[in-house]
């Protein structure tokens, strides 16, 4: 039988101390390879559904499954390091930029993994459009933008197979937006890699065909293309 | 020469010049201490004073179960001043601090007066008690001070930890630096006693053996096994505490449990 990469079946969340729930019996299903996009306006729980899928929260009653195995049946961070998630705010540490970018592989479970080359995070700087940085200066000198595409960049190096990327350019200008959707349609076509992203912008995929859903009144919407 | 010189009530009065002293600075000064220090003073005396009452008794009772319950007591009191300074409503610390702190308290104990100073019976009340006591007071400062530490650095470095788990990092590797900090925070007191002991200050326990006749070759004897002794209690305490803590603060999806204020 063919599961969907990502299946989420009769979803509810509700924050400790609301008397309502953020949605209640969401269902999606994304298959891999896909580029889902989900739109809302604030405060619709589009965040808060990115958590629940690597497992940041918790439900109160669903099922998530990732290839047809049920998510809290996978060691937490065997799954983060297959669906990697980046937050709104992309958070760095304070020490030079290859430091930020090597940190995945300092956790046991991606301490298998091949390091990357100092040639390799070169070449990967220059293609997400971070030509000026230097993998020796302090990652928290740099821009929001380039903060953003970094943080991006970071995820990748553990080859995900998922990404779930949070309002990636809520704090950005119309440049440094159009960057990192460009990266985001690029990844997705180049490596195949499944991408869900959130926002509450008017973006719409310009060069990938994504699938797009709208997230209000607690439940989730497909968008007529 | 060996006699020890007793303090007569009226000279004991005396000593209240002190407090005295301390009132009029916090007065002239306009510190606002002067009611802390006023409870302080009489806290000091009328708990001394029942400690020295209940002592005599226990010494003189030679009652296992008496001396193990004054034992659990000291430590209800550890854990109910650890409760008052660690506000912390979400992460149910208590009970497992409590019976660490029992536990392993009482292990030091019984190591130190059966083992080391080789009393019989272990639980022998005069040697027992005030090195319970020694252990509890240092121990229970270290764990208020940890605590206080992780939970408010959790908390704070909220978006780093959740950012380390998203990357794929275990819950002990995304909060291994503020672990870290929380468990060092608590044990430099504890360390930098061990630095000036001897030098800076003649540690109370010292003092009191060497007031009360005891050759102060011996009375050394004692404190550096007294130091030792706290170092090691604070350190196991602190860390086995802070380790069962730390757990409590993810969930069993390794989510941090613990939300901003």
């Amino acid at each position: 039988m063919n599961h969907p990469l990502l299946e989420i079946r009769n979803l509810s969340f509700t924050y400790e101390g609301a008397s309502s729930p953020v949605f209640e019996r969401l269902d999606l299903a994304v298959g891999s390879g896909e580029f889902i996009l989900i739109k809302g306006t604030s405060g619709t729980g589009k965040s808060t559904l990115l958590r629940l899928v690597c497992r940041l929260n918790k439900p109160q009653c669903g099922t998530i499954l990732f290839r047809g195995r049920d998510i809290t049946l996978i060691p937490p961070a065997e799954l983060r390091s297959s669906i990697s998630y980046v937050a709104q705010v992309p958070q760095l540490v304070d020490a030079p930029v290859e430091e930020n970018l090597l940190l995945p592989f300092a956790f046991r479970v991606n301490r298998k993994k091949a390091l990357p080359r100092h040639e390799d995070l070169r070449a990967m700087l220059d293609e997400f459009y971070l030509d000026g940085v230097t993998l020796g200066q302090s990652a928290l000198k740099l821009s929001a933008g380039q903060k953003q595409r970094l943080a991006i960049m970071r995820s990748i190096l553990q080859e995900p197979e998922m990404m779930l990327l949070d309002e990636p350019t809520s704090a950005l200008d119309a440049e440094s937006a159009a960057m990192v959707f460009s990266i985001t349609e690029r990844l997705n076509t180049s490596r195949k890699m499944t991408i869900m992203t959130v926002t509450h912008s008017d973006y719409r995929p310009e060069t990938i065909k994504g699938v797009m859903y709208r997230l209000e009144n607690r439940s989730l919407k497909l968008m007529p293309e | 020469m060996n006699q020890i010189i007793d303090i007569s009530t009226g000279k004991l009065l005396l000593a209240f010049l002190f407090i005295i002293a301390a009132q009029a600075s916090s007065l002239f000064y306009h510190l606002g201490l002067h009611r802390d220090i006023t409870i302080g003073a009489l806290r000091t005396f009328a708990q001394l004073f029942l400690m020295g009452y209940v002592l005599t008794y226990i010494l003189g009772s030679d009652n296992f179960l008496l001396t193990v319950s004054i034992f659990a007591v000291m430590v209800i009191s550890a854990m109910s001043i650890i409760k008052g300074r660690v506000k912390e409503k979400q992460i149910a610390y208590i009970l497992p601090t409590f019976l660490t702190m029992l536990v392993t308290y009482f292990a030091t104990a019984v190591f130190v007066s059966g083992m080391i100073v080789g009393t019989t019976p272990w639980w022998e009340p005069r040697y027992f008690i005030p090195t319970g006591g020694m252990v509890i007071g240092n121990s229970m400062s270290a764990i208020a001070i940890a605590l206080e530490r992780l939970f408010g650095e959790l908390r704070r470095q909220r978006e780093v930890v959740e950012m380390k788990l998203a990357l794929g990092a275990d819950y002990r590797e995304a909060s291994s630096d503020v672990f870290r900090n929380a468990v060092t925070a608590g044990m430099i007191p504890s360390i930098n006693a061990m630095m000036g002991v001897g030098l800076v200050f003649i540690p109370g326990m010292m003092s009191g053996q060497i007031l009360s006749g005891t050759d102060p070759l011996i009375a050394i004897r004692y404190q550096i096994v007294v130091m030792f002794m706290l170092v090691g209690s604070t350190a196991v305490t602190s860390l086995i505490v802070m380790l069962i803590i730390r757990r409590r603060c993810f969930g069993v999806g390794e989510e941090l449990l613990l939300s901003p204020r």
